[in-house]
C-alpha cells in the first residue's frame, strides 16, 4: 500500500492494549488501545496537557506505564532491563528541547551510543555519523559543539544521533515546538525524507501542513484518550467530533 | 512622509569615541557619573598610599632576618636534623621527590604541548634550582645537596622529551607516573628498615612545607573521587546506600575539622585492624580527606542537580544503561559546571592543612611560630606571617589560575 510518498507494510510494529498512566493522582493516560504499521506515519496532535508526549514516551518507558500492554517490534514492554534496553535501542527519539550532549562534538554526541551500546568500532562509527550528517545536510558542523549551531540545525543533529542507532521506529516529541519559523522547515524537511524512507514515525507536533502531507494517520487525545483517528482528509474535512472541531477551529 | 529605504550597511558607523579606546573605557569604568568619579578618585589614592607604605614597610622598616634563619626548614622542617636522621643526611630523599615532582610537571607540559603547563614547569624547575642559591640554616647542608637542587631543571626537561618522544607521551602514563611518584615520596621519606641510605624518619619530624604540601596532594587526589562516590550515592535510589551516604557527609561537614583532628587520634585506630601500620600523620590525613570529600560531595551533587533531565533522558532513549550515562553524560557535565567550587575546596584543602599543629605536626606555619616564640625574635612576627601569607597566596592563586584556564579550555558558560 503506498500512500503520501512512502510504503506501509501490512504488519503491526507497535501495539498498545488499554494503557494507563498515573503521576500520583492524576490519570493521565486512560486507556489507549491503537496500533501502528511498520513504515507508517502517524501525526499525533492535541491540547496541551492531553497526554500526548507522555503516550510517546511510554513507548520507550521514559515514562512507566501501570496497567495494560505495550508491544514494540516484538517485544514486550515490561520491567525487564534487558527488554528496555532491546526497544530503546531499536527506537529512535526526538526532544523538543534537542537534548543534544553539550560537553561532545557534533560527531561525538552521534558516535557516543554506537560504539558503547552497539559495541561499533569507532572508524565505523564516524562513516556512519558522516553519513547521517550529510543525510541532515550538516557535514560541515561535525566538529562543532551544539552551542555552535542554530537551533534548527541542532536539531537536525538529534535526529542524526537518533537515526545512528539505526532504528526502526523514530519518536518525534514537539521537534518543531522550541525552534524559530525558518528553523521549523529545515527540521520538516528532514522528517518528509524520512518518511519518504519508509522509517516508522510517531510524531507529536502542532505542524498541521506536515501532518496533511505526509502522515498517514492522524489521531487526537484529550484528556488521555484518543478521541479522534483518521486519515489526514477525513480528519480536516469531516472531523467527527465537536472536540475536534474546537481545537482545529483554535489553532488554524 | 514614508521613511526613506536603505540599503542594510548603509548605516554602519564607526562608534562614538566614548564607546571605545582608553578614554571610552575610563569614561564608562571610572568617571560615568559624579559619583563614580569620586570613588575612583578616593580609591585611587587609598591605593597609593597602601603602595607607598607597604613598600616602605617591606624594604625599608621590616627585618627578615628571622625568615632568612628560619630558611630551609620552611620547606622540609626537622626532617634533616641529627635527631630525625641520626649520622646520616637524609636531605636527598625529598629532594629525591622534588625531582621526581618536577619531571611530572615537565612531562605534563609535554602532553600539554605549552601554555598554563609549560609556565608552572618552567617556574618550578627555575625556583627549584634557585634555592641551590639561597642560605639554608639546615645542618650538613652541602654543594652534593645543592646540586641536587640544580638537577630540577634537567629533571623537566628529561619529563618534557620522555613525553614528546616517547610513547609516553599519554595523560594516562602522566597519572600513573603521578601516584607513582607519590607513593615513591612518602617511602622514600619514610624510609625502609634496614636497607643502608634509607633509615626510617619518624613522622613527627616530617614538616614544613613538604608536609602540607603531601597532605593537600594526597587529600586532593582522594576527596574527588571520594566525594563523587558520596555524591551518586546521596542520589542513589537505594535507601541503604543514601543513607549511609546521607550520614556520612553531614558528620563530617556538621564537625569542625579542628574537632575532627583532635578525634582522629583516638578514633580512626578503631576503623582499622590493629596490626595496621598507623601513625599520627595517616590519621591526620585520613580525616582531612574525610572532611573535604564531604563537601566536595555537595559540590558535585550541586553539579548533578543543575543538570537539565533532558539529558539523561537522552541518554537513556538512546539505550545507554544507567552507569554510562552517569560516567559520560551526566558526571562530566555537572564537573564541569562545578569547577570554581571544587577549586575553592581543594584551596581550603590546602590552608587547613596548617591545622595539624594541634596533633603537634610542625608544618610551615607552625615552625615559623616556633621561631617567632624565641626571645631573640621577640618582635618579628609581623613579618613571619606576612612571609607565610605569601607563601600560602602563591600556591593558592596558582590553583585558581589553572582552574580558570581549565574553565577557558573548556569553554564554561558559552553553552
Amino acid at each position: 500500500m503506498t500512500t503520501n510518498g512512502h510504503t506501509v507494510l501490512d504488519e503491526e510494529i507497535i501495539t498498545c492494549r488499554d494503557v494507563h498512566k498515573w503521576f500520583g493522582n492524576f490519570h493521565a493516560l486512560r486507556g489507549i488501545t491503537t496500533s501502528v504499521k511498520k513504515g507508517e506515519v502517524v501525526v499525533i496532535i492535541g491540547p496541551s496537557g492531553s497526554g500526548k508526549s507522555t503516550f510517546i514516551r511510554t513507548l520507550n518507558r521514559l515514562e512507566q506505564h501501570q496497567r495494560g500492554d505495550i508491544i514494540v517490534d516484538g517485544i514486550e514492554l515490561s520491567n525487564d532491563v534487558r527488554n528496555i534496553d532491546a526497544i530503546r535501542r531499536d527506537v529512535g527519539m526526538v526532544f523538543q528541547s534537542f537534548n543534544l550532549f553539550p560537553h561532545l562534538t557534533v560527531m561525538d554526541n552521534i558516535t557516543l551510543a554506537p560504539t558503547k551500546v552497539r559495541k561499533l568500532p569507532a572508524k565505523e562509527a564516524d562513516d556512519i555519523a558522516m553519513e547521517l550528517l550529510e543525510r541532515v545536510g550538516i557535514p560541515e558542523q561535525a566538529d562543532k559543539y551544539p552551542a555552535q549551531l542554530s537551533g534548527g540545525q541542532q536539531q537536525r543533529v538529534a535526529i542524526a544521533r537518533a537515526l545512528a542507532m539505526q532504528p526502526n521506529i523514530m519518536l518525534f516529541d514537539e521537534p518543531t515546538s522550541a525552534l524559530d519559523p525558518e528553523m521549523i522547515k529545515e527540521v520538516l524537511e528532514v522528517m518528509r525524507e524520512l518518511a519518504a524512507s519508509n522509517m516508522t514515525i510517531l510524531a507529536v507536533t502542532h505542524e498541521l501542513g506536515f501532518a496533511r502531507e505526509v502522515a498517514d494517520r492522524i489521531v487526537m487525545f484529550d484528556e488521555g484518550i484518543i478521541v479522534e483517528d483518521q486519515a489526514p482528509d477525513e480528519f480536516f474535512n469531516n472531523p467527527r467530533h465537536e472536540r475536534v472541531k474546537h481545537f482545529l477551529s483554535q489553532i488554524l | 512622509m514614508a521613511a526613506e529605504t536603505q540599503t542594510p550597511t548603509a548605516n554602519v558607523l564607526p562608534p562614538p569615541r566614548t564607546e571605545v579606546g582608553v578614554i571610552g573605557w575610563m569614561h564608562a569604568n571610572l568617571f560615568s557619573s559624579r559619583l563614580n568619579s569620586a570613588l575612583t578618585v578616593v580609591s585611587g589614592a587609598l591605593l597609593l598610599l597602601i603602595l607607598w607604605y607597604g613598600s616602605r614597610w617591606i624594604f625599608g622598616t621590616a627585618d627578615w632576618t628571622v625568615v632568612k634563619t628560619v630558611g630551609g626548614l620552611f620547606l622540609i622542617g626537622s626532617y634533616n636534623t641529627e635527631l630525625a636522621c641520626p649520622g646520616q643526611n637524609c636531605f636527598w630523599r625529598p629532594q629525591g621527590s622534588l625531582l621526581m615532582v618536577t619531571a611530572l610537571l615537565g612531562m605534563i607540559w609535554g602532553i600539554m604541548g605549552g601554555g598554563v603547563a609549560r609556565r608552572i614547569a618552567i617556574l618550578t624547575a627555575v625556583v627549584a634550582a634557585l634555592f641551590a642559591f639561597l642560605p639554608y640554616s639546615l645542618e650538613r647542608m652541602g654543594w652534593d645537596v645543592r646540586i641536587l637542587l640544580l638537577a630540577n631543571v634537567p629533571a623537566t626537561a628529561i619529563g618534557w622529551a620522555l613525553a614528546r618522544y616517547t610513547p609516553l607521551g599519554q595523560a594516562k602514563w602522566a597519572v600513573v607516573w603521578g601516584v607513582a611518584a607519590f607513593l615513591i615520596t612518602l617511602v622514600l621519606l619514610r624510609g625502609v628498615p634496614n636497607v643502608p641510605g634509607l633509615q626510617p624518619v619518624s613522622v613527627v619530624y616530617w614538616g614544613g612545607l613538604t608536609l602540607n604540601l603531601l597532605l593537600a596532594v594526597g587529600g586532593i587526589s582522594l576527596s574527588l573521587p571520594i566525594g563523587i562516590a558520596l555524591a551518586l550515592g546521596r542520589r542513589s535510589n537505594l535507601p541503604v546506600v543514601k543513607l549511609l551516604c546521607v550520614a556520612f557527609i553531614e558528620i563530617f561537614r556538621g564537625v569542625p575539622l579542628i574537632t575532627l583532628l583532635f578525634m582522629s587520634q583516638t578514633l580512626v585506630p578503631l576503623a582499622f585492624p590493629e596490626d595496621f601500620p598507623q601513625n599520627s600523620l595517616f590519621r591526620a590525613a585520613v580525616v582531612i580527606t574525610m572532611f573535604s570529600s564531604a563537601y566536595m560531595a555537595e559540590n558535585i551533587r550541586g553539579g548533578l542537580q543543575a543538570l537539565h533531565p533532558g539529558q539523561a533522558e537522552a541518554a537513556r532513549a538512546l539505550g545507554l544503561p544507567g552507569w554510562q550515562t552517569t560516567m559520560l553524560i551526566s558526571l562530566p557535565q555537572a564537573i564541569r559546571n562545578v569547577i570554581p567550587a571544587i577549586v575553592g575546596q581543594f584551596i581550603a584543602l590546602f590552608k587547613d592543612t596548617s591545622l595539624v599543629y594541634i596533633i603537634g605536626m610542625v608544618d610551615i606555619v607552625e615552625m615559623g611560630r616556633v621561631f617567632i616564640s624565641r626571645p631573640e625574635y621577640l618582635g618579628s612576627a609581623r613579618e613571619m606571617f606576612v612571609f607565610l601569607a605569601i607563601v600560602f597566596w602563591v600556591f593558592t592563586y596558582g590553583m585558581s589560575y589553572i582552574s580558570r584556564r581549565i574553565e577557558n579550555h573548556l569553554g564554561v558558560g558559552q553553552r
